[in-house]
C-alpha cells in the first residue's frame, strides 16, 4: 500500500441523455439505465472482461426491487463479474460522494480503478401499499393458522388501497424542496429576473456544448434519446417571464420560481471513471484530471436558521481553507442547478459580510466569482436531475473542462470546483485539477 | 392470430392439403417500438438496451412464419407442430431504431424419427446487409415427408453440471409471453386448453425458455453469435426449474432442467 496519499485520476465518463419523467425513459428501470451507462463506458474505454477495483453508485428512488442494484448492474454488464460494486445513497450527492469514495481508495492504494456515478428514475417510481395495508399484510405473512389469516383479513379497508406515491417532500418538514428553497430566495432578495437569466444561460451553454461536439465522448444515445429532451436551446430570458411560480406561491406577487427556473424531474443514469495514473497509462488510457479533495457539509434546516439547500454554503470555504485556496482560484464553478435560486443564494451568502463572520467564523466573505466560469456547459436546469445521476455528470464534464483549458492564472494546472446540495440538509462538494 | 390458428384447424380437417413445401417467401418490414421491446425484455429477463435481444426478431419473424404454415398450400397441418429446434445468428447486434426486413420461408421438409419436419428460416437485414438469421425446426408427429431424406437435428452437449440458478415461473408464463411474442397457441394459454392438445397443464413457450436461458448469460456472450437450442421435454407451468450453464472452450453449453433432472431445453452460445 501506498505510504502517502496520491491523487485519483478521472479518466472520462458515460451518460445516457437525461429525459423528462413519464416520457421517452418511462419503460426503464433504474438497472436498465445503470447497466447501460455502464456498457456504455465499458465499450468506450475498451474495459470488456477487466476486473475494477469496485463500482459504487446509487439511486434515491428506488424499489425494493433494486437492493444491490450497483452489484446486479456489474453482472449484467461487459465488466468482469469478479467487479466488487456497492450502492451509495445521500440524496443529490450520491454521485459526487459514490467519486469521492472511488477517489479515496484509489488515494491510500486500496485500488487502481474504479467507477462512480448513479441514476434515478422518477417515472418508474417504487409506489408502496399504503401504510395500514402493509402492517395487515406483514401480520398476514407471518399467521400460522387460517384463522389467524382470516381474523387479519377481516381487519382490510377499501380506503387501504390508496397507494402510498413518493413525495419530493422533506419527512421532518412536510415542505417540498422547491418550497424550501422559495424560503432560501425569499431571504437573500433572489430576483425572479436573475434566476430567468441564469435558467437561460444554463440552456445556451448545454446547447453550445451539443453543437461543438463537447459531449460527444461523454454521452451516449439510449432509446432514441440522443439529446437531454429538457434543453431549450431557443430559451430566452423573456419565455422563461412568462411562466407563472409553482413554488413559495404564498409569497404572491413576490413569489420567484418558475418550472423555467427549477430542474424537472428527469430519468437517466451517469458515469464517471477513475484510476490511478499508473493503472491509466497501463489500459492507454487518458488522464483528464486529478481529483484533489472533496468536503461534506450539513446544515440544520429543520430547527435552525440555515436552508434546506445551503450546505455547500459551509462546505465550500472548509474545503479551500484546507486546500490553501480562495474561491477565485477556480477556472470553472460547477454549481448544482437544483433551482436558479439556489445558486444564486449560495453565491450571495459567499459574497455577504456578515454572513461571513456570523455563520461561517470568517473574517471576510469568500468574495464573487467570475460568472463568465459558471456552468460552463449548463447544468441541472437544462440537462435535467436524475437525482443521484447528477454528480457522475458532473465530475465527468468538469475533468473534462479543466483538461481542454489546461493551464489557468499564472501557468497553473486549470482548476474546477463542484457544488452540489442534497435534500436533508446536506452539501457535496469538490476540487479537480487538470493533470 | 387466434384467426389463423382456428383457420389452420379447419384446414387440417381438409381434403387437399399440398404435398410438397411452397416456394412462397414471406416478406415484412419493421422498425422495433420501444413499448414492445420493454415489454418483451420483461418478461424473458432482458434489460432494456439500445440492442436488440438476440432472441428478439423472432417474434417479429414469428407472424409470417405463421402466416405461412397456416395457408393451404403449407403441406402440414399448423396445430400439432411441435418446436423442436432452434438456431439463431447475430451477424451484428441490432440496434432499437434500425428498420429491419424481414424474410420468412420453409426449406428442408424431411423424414423425423417421429414424423416428418420442417425449417422456416427467417432472414432480417438492414439496409440490405444481413444481421439476423432464425431457423425454426418444427416437427408434424406421424406425417410422412415426401422423399425418403432424413431430417437434421443439432448435435448438442448434454450438460449436467450444478444449476447456475434456479426459476420459480408461474402458471401465467404462457399468456405472458403470449403477448409479447403473438404465439397464442393454446397450449401455452391456460390448462383447459392445454388439455385439449394432450398435455396435463399448459407448457411454457420453448422461445420464452431458450430466451430466458440466454437472458441469463447477460453480459457473457459477444455482440455477435450463434444461439442453438434443442426442445426436450415440455416445461409445464407452473414449475420450478434450474438453468446449468457451464463455459465452453468458445462460448457457453447450457440447460433448462426440472428438479428431478428431466431435461426441457439443451443450447449452446458460440
Amino acid at each position: 500500500m501506498q505510504s502517502t496519499p496520491r491523487r485519483a485520476a478521472v479518466i472520462g465518463g458515460n451518460r445516457i441523455p437525461f429525459a423528462r419523467a413519464n416520457g421517452r425513459y418511462a419503460r426503464a428501470s433504474n438497472l436498465d439505465m445503470l447497466t447501460t451507462t455502464l456498457d456504455g463506458l465499458v465499450a468506450r474505454f475498451g474495459l470488456a472482461g477487466e476486473r475494477l477495483g469496485e463500482v459504487v453508485a446509487g439511486a434515491v428512488l428506488k424499489h425494493s426491487r433494486d437492493f444491490n442494484l450497483t452489484r446486479e448492474a456489474v453482472l449484467g454488464s461487459r465488466l468482469a463479474p469478479s467487479t466488487p460494486a456497492y450502492d451509495v445513497q445521500q440524496a443529490c450527492g450520491t454521485g459526487l460522494e459514490a467519486a469521492i469514495l472511488v477517489a479515496n481508495k484509489i488515494a491510500l492504494g486500496q485500488i487502481e480503478s474504479g467507477v462512480a456515478g448513479g441514476v434515478d428514475t422518477a417515472s418508474d417510481a417504487p409506489i408502496a401499499v399504503n401504510e395500514d395495508l402493509r402492517k395487515v399484510l406483514v401480520a398476514i405473512n407471518g399467521a400460522k393458522t387460517v384463522q389467524q389469516r382470516l381474523k387479519l383479513l377481516a381487519k382490510l379497508r377499501p380506503g387501504q388501497i390508496v397507494p402510498d406515491i413518493p413525495r419530493n417532500s422533506e419527512p421532518r418538514t412536510g415542505l417540498s424542496m422547491g418550497e424550501h428553497a422559495a424560503i432560501t430566495a425569499k431571504e437573500w432578495g433572489v430576483s425572479r429576473e436573475a434566476q430567468d437569466e441564469l435558467a437561460a444561460a444554463s440552456h445556451r451553454n448545454l446547447a453550445a456544448a451539443y453543437e461543438r461536439g463537447f459531449l460527444d465522448d461523454l454521452v451516449t444515445p439510449y432509446l432514441g434519446l440522443t439529446r437531454d429532451d429538457n434543453l431549450r436551446p431557443d430559451s430566452s430570458v423573456e419565455k422563461l417571464a412568462k411562466l407563472g411560480p409553482v413554488f413559495g406561491k404564498q409569497l404572491g406577487d413576490e413569489a420567484t420560481m418558475t418550472a423555467g427556473n427549477s430542474t424537472p424531474l428527469t430519468d437517466g443514469a451517469a458515469l464517471a471513471l477513475l484510476g490511478s495514473d499508473e493503472w491509466a497509462a497501463e489500459h492507454k488510457l487518458p488522464v483528464l484530471a486529478h481529483f484533489v479533495d472533496a468536503e461534506t457539509a450539513a446544515v440544520d434546516y429543520v430547527h435552525g436558521r440555515d436552508g434546506l439547500l445551503t450546505a455547500p454554503v459551509y462546505a465550500v470555504p472548509r474545503l479551500l481553507e484546507r486546500n490553501g485556496l480562495t474561491l477565485q482560484d477556480f477556472d470553472f464553478y460547477e454549481i448544482h442547478e437544483a433551482f436558479a435560486s439556489t445558486v444564486l443564494a449560495t453565491l450571495k451568502a459567499w459574497e455577504d459580510v456578515e454572513f461571513a463572520k456570523d455563520r461561517l467564523g470568517l473574517d471576510a466573505p469568500l468574495g464573487p466569482i467570475d460568472r463568465s466560469r459558471l456552468n460552463v456547459t449548463g447544468s441541472s436546469l437544462a440537462a435535467g436531475h436524475p437525482f443521484a445521476a447528477t454528480g457522475g455528470r458532473i465530475v465527468a464534464t468538469l475533468a473534462k473542462l479543466v483538461h481542454e483549458k489546461g493551464t489557468g492564472e499564472g501557468g497553473r494546472k486549470a482548476r474546477g470546483l463542484i457544488s452540489i446540495c442534497a435534500a436533508g440538509g446536506q452539501g457535496v462538494v469538490a476540487i479537480l485539477e487538470a493533470a | 392470430m387466434i384467426g389463423l390458428y382456428a383457420k389452420a384447424a379447419v384446414g387440417a380437417v381438409l381434403p387437399g392439403r399440398a404435398r410438397s413445401l411452397p416456394g412462397t417467401v414471406l416478406e415484412r418490414s419493421v422498425t422495433p417500438e420501444v413499448g414492445h421491446l420493454a415489454d418483451y425484455a420483461r418478461v424473458c429477463g432482458f434489460p432494456l438496451g439500445d440492442r436488440l435481444p438476440p432472441t428478439f426478431p423472432h417474434v417479429l419473424a414469428f407472424p409470417l412464419q405463421i402466416e405461412l404454415m397456416a395457408a393451404r398450400s403449407f403441406p402440414l397441418p399448423l396445430p400439432g407442430l411441435v418446436h423442436v429446434a432452434n438456431r439463431i445468428t447475430v451477424h451484428r447486434a441490432v440496434a432499437l431504431g434500425e428498420q429491419l426486413d424481414l424474410r420468412v420461408r420453409a426449406e428442408r421438409f424431411a423424414a423425423h424419427p417421429r414424423g416428418a419436419q420442417v425449417d422456416l428460416v427467417a432472414e432480417v437485414s438492414v439496409g440490405g446487409d444481413r444481421v439476423w438469421d432464425g431457423r425454426s425446426t418444427y416437427l408434424a408427429r406421424g406425417a410422412q415427408a415426401p422423399t425418403g431424406l432424413a431430417g437434421e437435428l443439432p448435435d448438442l452437449p448434454e450438460v449436467d453440471g450444478p444449476a447456475a440458478a434456479v426459476w420459480r415461473v408461474p402458471a401465467d408464463t404462457g399468456r405472458r409471453y403470449a403477448a409479447v411474442s403473438g404465439d397464442v397457441n393454446p397450449i401455452h394459454l391456460n390448462p383447459v386448453t392445454a388439455k385439449a392438445f394432450g398435455f396435463p397443464r399448459a407448457i411454457a413457450h420453448g422461445m420464452w425458455t431458450a430466451a430466458r436461458a440466454l437472458a441469463a448469460l447477460q453480459g457473457r456472450i459477444p455482440d455477435a453469435a450463434t444461439y442453438e437450442v434443442g426442445f426436450r421435454k415440455p416445461l409445464l407451468l407452473p414449475s420450478t426449474v434450474e438453468l446449468v450453464t457451464e463455459q465452453a472452450k468458445e462460448g457457453w453449453d447450457l440447460a433448462v432442467r426440472n428438479r428431478k433432472g428431466a431435461v426441457h431445453l439443451v443450447g449452446t452460445v458460440r
